[in-house]
């Protein structure tokens, strides 16, 4: 082959390069802006498919999906100056591509932006409220409480045994809450965003915890509540067993007092009854009951070895003279 | 390509094609065929589904089976296993299941674990998200890293719902209910970012308190052991006592009851002698009330050990009545 065959595959090379300058894919989940010597040409193509374009024009991708923003975790005093630790993620998305790489170019540059941004308004957001605000949602913690309450109430007025476990320190109202707190911390970053052509779908704070100085004295104080808790339970257990012996002594003392009562009362019951009957018979003759009864009673008190001196006049002794 | 004038060159280039194609081209065509022939067909596994893009854009989705397609890159075949149920981990991670016994990771996520309860104390949670593709297009098309995005929502939802409980209620009676408001919730957010997600199922695992914290937890369980050991022992005593004290009081009273019986029996019994003997004396009162009187002094006289006769004449003499004696035993 000679000089000619040579050139004809330029030529035939050149022309396939053309063909294919003169079009373009966008794929699903993408968008492409056509620039004309680095000018911006005609609306985003952001429906998927084989589109044409002239060859000196030239295609450029972005990412129409959602992206995810990861935060550096954060330490901020919360308003109740309570140091934290803030770790928040964010859903983003391209929604003006034209916006998008004229200000920030590319995915790397609105990862610089976002990051001051959501940076600075986490910061705003947390240090302005108290640290309940970022971790409840709702006051729904107080129902549960006034729920336990109401058990324990209930259950000790039926007079069954309760144990309170629970902290009885009151819990402090929020007023904002944590799902609103990321949003105003979005609804802030969004406004500054859209200029950026950039979408903030949301917010999400994923971590919130104690700086390392706090938290060991927030596990301090969780200690020295279950020391508590422990020592009232110990403490009523004492107090139960206490009153379990009370109750032991009285119920006897009462059993006791009680049987003996109930005898005493009995016996003097039918001592009375012997005495009316002992009565009612012996008025017949007083006199001779006197006698008989005495009769009864010399034989009964004087038994053997008894020594008696009797005089002659005995009655007994009558005819012994 | 324009043809329309053939000067001489394009004559010669066109002559060049022809013998190029006996040479060159009887091997490519051929080879480029094999290759298209080889790449016009894909299977779907049965856990699979397919999703199939033509020139950039979604054409449909196909299940198990064995397809064809356009090869050439003109059709791209993005394979998703959606009949699979995923698992993320949060706490903790599973290392091997395929031994005997399933192992984890000894690694600490205590960052992923610790969250702050609704009472401000420290729980250390670990839980599973179950989830399941229902969209293999959203799926992959709808977000950049829906993996991601599920984990950053399930650890945002979990301390959201812990964040609303007391610390007890985590540890203890809550967690049914967490799991299913966390499920509840992270769906939600899911479905809002339209990523073609479900979740089957949020399943909290360790629940503890921190590990500091722990044996003070631990001391609160002592304490109730020991209450009721307490307890037990006085209601011991209790019961050894009081049963026993009713009966000796049934007893005392039992006792009296036959005192009285008897006492008014016995009253009953003397009244009765008293009137036969009354009804008797009363039909010769002088002769019966001697006879009882010697009768008695009989009985009584011939017990005594020693009888003194005193006469009456002799004065002066002490008049003692004596029983037990004089001499003192």
């Amino acid at each position: 082959m000679g000089n000619k065959s040579t050139i004809i595959l330029v030529v035939l090379f050149a022309l396939l390069i053309g063909v294919k300058k003169t079009y373009y894919i966008v794929t699903e989940g993408e968008q492409v802006i056509i620039t004309e010597f680095g000018k911006p040409v005609g609306d985003v193509h952001n429906t998927a498919g084989l589109k044409f374009k002239k060859p000196w024009q030239k295609a450029i991708y972005v990412d129409k999906r959602i992206l995810t923003w990861d935060g550096d975790p954060n330490q901020i005093p919360t308003k109740d100056k309570k140091y934290i630790r803030v770790d928040t993620t964010a859903r983003w998305q391209i929604v003006n591509a034209l916006e998008f790489i004229k200000t920030v170019q590319n995915e790397q540059g609105a990862k610089a932006r976002l990051d001051t941004i959501l940076d600075g308004y986490t910061r705003d957001v947390i240090s302005a409220h108290n640290l309940v605000e970022a971790v409840r949602n709702s006051n729904a913690i107080t129902k549960a409480i006034d729920a336990q309450r109401k058990i324990i109430i209930d259950r000790k007025a039926k007079g069954e045994f309760v144990l309170e476990e629970e902290s009885s320190s009151d819990v402090e109202l929020i007023e904002v809450g944590r799902e609103r707190l990321s949003q105003l911390i979005a609804e802030a970053a969004d406004k500054e965003l859209s200029a950026l052509g950039i979408k903030l779908i949301d917010v999400q704070l994923r971590r919130i915890s104690y700086e390392a100085s706090v938290e060991k004295k927030v596990y301090e104080r969780m200690i020295s509540e279950r020391q508590r808790i422990a020592q009232t339970i110990r403490s009523i257990g004492k107090g139960e067993k206490a009153e379990i012996e009370g109750r032991l002594t009285k119920d006897l003392s009462e059993i006791q007092s009680k049987a003996y009562r109930t005898a005493e009362a009995l016996k003097g019951k039918a001592q009375g009854k012997a005495a009316a009957i002992y009565a009612k018979s012996l008025k017949m003759d007083p006199k001779f009951y006197e006698f008989i009864r005495s009769m009864e009673a010399y034989k009964k008190t004087l038994g053997s070895g008894t020594k008696l001196i009797i005089s002659q006049d005995s009655k007994f002794l009558k005819y012994f003279k | 390509m324009n043809n329309k004038t053939p000067p001489p060159e394009v004559e010669q280039i066109l002559n060049l094609i022809s013998k190029m194609k006996s040479s060159i081209a009887g091997i490519l065509i051929p080879l480029v065929l094999i290759y298209g022939g080889m790449s016009a067909y894909y299977t779907v596994e049965p856990d699979e589904e397919a999703v199939v893009i033509r020139l950039g854009k979604h054409l449909e989705n196909n299940q198990a089976g064995l397809h064809f397609k356009i090869p050439f890159g003109v059709d791209e075949v993005i394979k998703v296993k959606t009949k699979i149920v995923h698992q993320e981990e949060f706490g903790f991670r599973t290392l091997n299941t395929n031994s005997r016994r399933t192992t984890y990771s000894t690694r600490n996520f205590d960052s992923e674990s610790l969250m702050l309860t609704g009472d401000l104390n420290v729980a250390e949670v670990q839980w599973v998200v179950q989830y399941q593709i229902s969209d293999p297009f959203k799926y992959r098309f709808q977000a950049t890293e829906p993996e991601i995005n599920i984990r950053d929502v399930s650890e945002s939802i979990m301390r959201r719902v812990v964040g609303d409980k007391l610390v007890t209620e985590v540890l203890t009676t809550g967690r049914v209910e967490i799991a299913i408001n966390v499920q509840k919730l992270m769906q939600e957010v899911l479905s809002r970012y339209d990523i073609g997600i479900r979740i089957k199922s949020v399943k909290l695992q360790d629940v503890n308190p921190p590990k500091v914290v722990q044996p003070s937890f631990n001391d609160v369980n002592a304490a109730k052991q020991e209450q009721e050991k307490m307890i037990n022992q006085a209601e011991e005593a209790y019961n050894k006592i009081i049963p026993e004290a009713r009966g000796k009081a049934k007893k005392l009273i039992s006792e009296a009851e036959g005192y009285a019986t008897v006492k008014v029996n016995e009253a009953f019994g003397d009244a009765e002698r008293f009137k036969e003997l009354y009804m008797e004396y009363k039909k010769a009162p002088a002769i019966t009330k001697k006879r009882i009187y010697l009768e008695t002094m009989e009985t009584v006289y011939s017990r005594f050990e020693n009888l003194t006769i005193v006469d009456s004449k002799i004065k002066g003499l002490m008049p003692i009545f004596s029983k037990g004696g004089l001499s003192g035993k």
